[in-house]
């Protein structure tokens, strides 16, 4: 593996909600697990404020993770034991191997050599290339910096590797203002490959252009891919580059990991529903397919939903999926204060207790278990409500525990982290109504 | 289909420092009523140019050689037509930033009235220290003030059992509008119609709550001072110019309008699929989200229910998701005002979600113009074969690169402007303009494959 990450997150410290103590923390990449192996492709798609840049500089150490490890150009064997030994928790052997493989660990030479070892191109070729340089001594500059070849030698480099990225020999004595957004990609991707990275990190590489130039730049990654051998992340929020250009793909939201496998699993078989409407959102498809439209913003990853936390917007939530007390009581109010408004006329009044039941006074048990049972179907919150009761001079509504999705192995590498495809059988049987 | 808007043979240049930029060379283009046409190409290729010149919008170094944009019986760029092809080749910038100026002066009523369009980033396109609501009510008070004057005094002429009476009428014809304006009409309540009907089509509430909320429109009162400023501003059509010399009487007058505006920006927004309209009202655009900016930003575009909304890159902002709920949205507003659109966008595949009718603009000039279907499945002309190979898809499929890039139109190709690039290029296309011809009914090309009826190679 070039690159392993092993529960990896950050979350970002947020000023000014200070209340409990530490203050509010915003959970950008929560637990991620990413396998990156020689000579292949890996996408990372999800929506902006999914974490996926993010991930992509934890895995550069160009941040440093709250917690996790990121492994570099790490052998099969010694991985697999280190994965076992993660299970186990033998922390003696994880110490032994972070010691050895961590980017986190390296210091000093041994950081500058491994910086040379992996490469990185931003989305925005008009700010990531500094306008007072010219493009020799952009793209000579990490050469020098990670002390890979000497001046004389990076500048004949430069030369070459213009030429491979299909610009004029005479561009290296030109300012960055002079060139095309599609010109100033490649001088970004000469740069990224200046050193003869093993690793590259390409972060929206083609968002900024145009469809035509976007081409010219996949086809050059690709070319760019198998002469020089390089092993590529590539983070997108387009799923039809990804498609194109990746072996394997993850599908990251809110900062989790939903779906990963290869790509034919993926794009063409999509398992979560978020990457199923993920890539039936992609415009331009035979109309003949039903689209399916998700409601709502991606989350607030300062207080992301509980459970699985794509929940809110899934159109196949059901019981389990991680309904708390103030989802539900935000429906129940919709329902009691504006559906059923004229049979109760605004007396109702909803009070949460705590994350798993509410109080709801001025109605009786029964009549609000009639409106829970007709109202089900079209809002997935009620079907989390497991007992009504009445209860010092109001009705106790509680609501089933839920339970927060893991990566389930579906077998042939590909990986969801949704209940529907959880192994538990008894969880199945409580699945109500999930097709719909 | 009448057409609503027309340009002809649109010539536009830009005088800059490093030589004359020929940002459009003969553009035609003819907008059907109730109509979504798109407009695609690569940057560069002149199509915000052209949604900017329709608008008016032309910085002072523009200069229209030839051509004309005719919409609402006006002819949009002829002072500035008229100032090229008197100066010649001695062009001033001052002079002819007076001449915009005047013409700014003579659109002031048909901009954002009958003409509106929404930027592509929400971000820079809304004022950060006014509320959203403050900015909807804004444009309605600018140009449609008596509307707003009509509103409220509709609303405290109302009496509760006009109003019930209204309710057995929406019920009876389940809101048909053309019953529901005469009986206000009958009423002398014009002005209220809108308000009941907006209510009773949000999706978002049950019958039982719009009732309530349609009966209590009437119990707004009103003060005698401000029912007489509104009656005023309802009789001359517009708020009288001297209201402004009078510091406090000015301002009163305007924040009852406002205050009203305020409303139908309420109603606008919930039409526009956002809920809890009535507090987003009372937000600053930094508080919302990037749909629900855009969003915003097409009820600014929607508030004076213009005849033709010009949409430049609406979605490229945003994410898949979320473009495809304003894609969806745009389906939705089509169908359900009378109102036609100019969708900008560098992506083809948008373009396919919403549009009537495609055109492909390359070098300043529509290349190719056709119904949407026809453009994905024979394109004619060989610039949009190769746009729509470049596309990369879901399926596994090579995707092809058109080589070189967009010219440099201070020095522009001779002939056909797309002659460098284009695989098909002979000898004639070096040396003449292609003019636009006919591939099948409604589907245009400008290229000399087709000009002598040979079709495609």
């Amino acid at each position: 593996m070039i690159i392993a990450a092993r529960k990896i997150s950050k979350y970002f410290q947020v000023k000014g909600t200070g209340l409990m103590g530490g203050g509010a923390s915003l959970k950008a990449v929560d637990d991620v697990n990413i396998n990156v192996s020689e000579r292949s492709v890996v996408g990372v798609v999800g929506e902006s404020g999914s974490g996926k840049s993010t991930l992509g500089r934890l895995l550069m150490a160009l941040l440093l993770p709250t917690s996790g490890q990121v492994l570099f150009d790490i052998p099969d064997d010694i991985l697999a034991e280190y994965d076992s030994a993660l299970e186990s928790g033998e922390l003696e052997k994880l110490r032994r191997i972070e010691r050895e493989y961590s980017v986190y660990t390296k210091k000093g030479k041994e950081l500058k050599k491994m910086r040379r070892e992996m490469g990185i191109i931003f989305q925005d070729p008009y700010s990531s290339l500094d306008p007072r340089m010219r493009v020799m001594d952009i793209v000579m500059e990490p050469m020098i910096a990670t002390g890979f070849k000497r001046r004389d030698e990076a500048r004949q480099m430069c030369l070459r590797l213009l030429e491979e990225v299909g610009l004029p020999r005479e561009f290296a004595f030109r300012y960055p203002h002079e060139l095309s957004g599609g010109q100033r990609q490649r001088v970004a991707l000469a740069r990224g490959i200046s050193t003869l990275p093993k690793f590259l990190v390409l972060d929206e590489p083609t968002s900024a252009l145009d469809v035509s130039v976007q081409a010219q730049i996949l086809s050059l990654l690709k070319e760019i891919k198998n002469t020089f051998n390089i092993s590529m992340l590539l983070i997108t929020h387009n799923i039809a580059v990804v498609a194109y250009m990746a072996d394997y793909v993850n599908v990251m939201y809110a900062g989790k990991l939903m779906e990963s496998g290869s790509k034919r699993d993926v794009i063409l078989n999509p398992t979560h529903p978020y990457t199923i409407s993920l890539i039936s959102a992609v415009p331009g498809r035979s109309s003949k397919e039903k689209r399916i439209i998700l409601k709502g913003d991606p989350p607030n990853l300062v207080f992301p939903p509980a459970g699985c936390r794509f929940h809110p917007r899934c159109p196949y939530a059901f019981n389990l999926c991680g309904w708390t007390s103030d989802e539900v009581s935000v429906d129940l109010e919709y329902l009691l204060l504006g559906k059923y408004y004229a049979a109760f006329g605004g007396d109702v009044q909803i009070v949460p207790r705590d994350s798993l039941s509410l109080l709801v006074k001025g109605i009786d048990s029964k009549r609000l278990l009639q409106i829970i049972e007709a109202e089900k179907g079209s809002l997935k919150s009620l079907s989390s409500i497991s007992n009504v009761q009445d209860f010092e001079g109001g009705v106790l509504v509680s609501l089933t525990k839920f339970v927060s999705p893991s990566l389930y192995n579906l077998g042939n590498g590909k990986k969801v982290s949704c209940l529907l495809y959880s192994p538990d059988i008894s969880m199945k049987q409580d699945i109500i109504n999930p097709e719909k | 289909m009448s057409e609503i808007l027309q340009v002809r043979e649109l010539k536009e240049q830009f005088y800059t420092r490093r030589g004359i930029y020929k940002a459009l060379n003969g553009v035609e283009l003819k907008l059907n009523r109730g109509e979504v046409f798109g407009l695609a190409g690569e940057s560069g290729s002149g199509k915000s140019t052209l949604g900017l010149t329709i608008m008016g919008l032309l910085p002072r170094n523009a200069s229209i050689l030839s051509g004309s944009v005719l919409f609402d019986g006006i002819d949009v760029v002829a002072p500035m037509r008229d100032y090229a092809s008197k100066s010649n080749h001695r062009f001033s910038f001052r002079k002819n930033e007076r001449i915009i100026k005047k013409m700014n002066e003579e659109l002031e009523g048909v901009r954002g009235k009958k003409i509106a369009m929404v930027f592509q980033d929400p971000m820079t396109s809304l004022n950060p220290v006014l509320e959203v609501g403050y900015q909807i009510a804004e444009t309605m008070l600018f140009h449609q003030s008596s509307v707003l004057a009509m509103r409220r005094l509709a609303r405290a002429k109302a009496k509760r059992a006009d109003l019930e009476e209204a309710m057995k009428v929406i019920k009876n014809t389940n809101g048909d509008e053309t019953v529901v304006e005469r009986f206000f009409e009958e009423r002398g309540l014009k002005g209220l119609e809108e308000q009941v009907l907006s209510i009773w089509r949000r999706p978002d509430l049950p019958d039982a709550r719009k009732e309530k909320l349609i009966l209590s429109l009437h119990s707004e009162k009103l003060g005698a001072f401000e029912s007489k400023v509104l009656k005023l501003v309802q009789e001359r059509g517009s708020v009288p110019s001297w209201f402004s010399k009078l510091p406090l009487f000015g301002r009163l007058a305007k924040k009852v309008l406002i205050k009203e505006g305020y409303r139908k920006a309420v109603e606008l927004l919930s039409t526009l699929e956002i809920p809890n309209a009535d507090k987003i009202v009372r937000m600053y655009p930094h508080e919302l989200s990037g749909g629900m900016r855009q969003r915003v930003v097409i009820a600014i575009a929607l508030a004076n229910n213009p005849e033709v909304v010009i949409m430049d890159e609406p979605t490229s902002a945003l994410d898949v998701t979320v473009q495809a709920q304003i894609l969806d949205l745009v389906k939705h507003l089509k169908t359900k005002f009378n109102t036609s659109f100019i969708f900008i966008s560098h992506d083809l595949s948008v373009l396919a979600e919403v549009c009537d009718r495609i055109g492909i603009m390359y070098g300043g000039r529509l290349v190719e113009v056709a119904k949407t279907r026809e453009v994905f499945e024979s394109p004619a002309h060989p610039y949009t074969k190769l746009l729509i190979a470049a596309i990369p898809t879901l399926e596994e499929k090579q995707i092809q690169e058109i080589g070189g890039t967009v010219p440099d139109m201070r020095f522009p190709p001779s002939g056909c402007m797309f002659h460098p690039r284009c695989p098909y290029a002979m000898e004639v296309c070096r040396q003449r303009v292609p003019e636009m011809v006919k591939v099948s009914s409604d589907h245009h090309t400008a290229c000399f494959l087709y000009s002598q009826g040979e079709g495609s190679t």
